[in-house]
């Protein structure tokens, strides 16, 4: 069973299966900067594609900062387009 | 005035000197187009994610500065001219504006309710949805003639 349930989705090692929640509306968190890699690494797990909603937990607004602030690191190279 | 954000990544290739001249110079735009910097951030020399031009550093810097919007476009006619220059990135900052006249009132409705649902999320498919809407009736009468003269 545990074999199986990895390989599944690779997203299950970064993120394990627990009560999901956003955890920028935790912190009170309105805008996502750019600049804060150590943040946005959380959220581009192997492959450096942006980790889905339904996995992560974060909600529909912090998910669209997320999303725009991976794509501006991804222009200035603080974050890769593609990792293999 | 408005705040912009501009970031941009020099080639490792340059000496300190010429770097520093580098980013001297683009300062200097700010101040003769009446701009008020704001703050300089400097990275230094940092690893790429990814090669671009077949280097793997670049010396990263940020302008956070208010004025007009001439200036980050000059700033990006000049960011294009000087070939040490491999990235730009300029970013209007958001700021809260005051809301609108006629959708203050529609606003503050969408924040209740937003709030509302918030803490509602986990008791309300629980909680029946009538017991509410009776406590509206008897606390608030205005509303429920309210409602009737619309009917009518």
């Amino acid at each position: 069973m545990a074999r199986e349930q990895r390989e599944r989705s690779s997203y299950r090692r970064y993120f394990p299966p627990k009560r999901k929640y956003c955890r920028f509306c935790e912190r009170n968190i309105k805008d996502i900067d750019y600049k804060n890699v150590d943040i946005l690494k959380r959220y581009v797990p192997e492959r450096g594609k942006i980790a889905p909603r339904r996995v992560t937990g974060t909600c529909s607004y912090h998910q669209r900062k997320l999303s725009t602030a991976i794509k501006r690191a991804r222009l200035l190279a603080l974050l890769p387009y593609i990792e293999d | 005035m408005r705040q912009y954000e501009t970031a941009f990544l020099i080639t490792p290739k340059l000496e300190e000197e010429e770097t520093e001249k580098l980013i001297e110079k683009m300062a200097e735009v700010v101040k003769k187009k009446k701009g008020k910097m704001v703050n300089i951030e400097k990275w230094g020399k940092r690893r790429l994610a990814y090669p671009i031009d077949k280097l793997d550093e670049a010396v990263y810097v940020f302008f956070h500065y208010e004025g007009d919007p001439e200036i980050p476009h000059e700033l990006q006619r000049r960011f294009r001219q000087t070939e040490a220059v491999i990235r730009y990135l300029t970013l209007k900052k958001e700021t809260r504006i005051q809301p609108r006249k006629g959708t203050k009132s529609q606003k503050k409705e969408k924040m209740k309710k937003a709030e509302e649902k918030v803490e509602a999320v986990e008791k309300a498919k629980k909680e029946p949805q009538e017991e509410p809407q009776m406590e509206w009736n008897e606390a608030e009468k205005p509303e429920t003639e309210k409602s009737t003269e619309e009917e009518s």
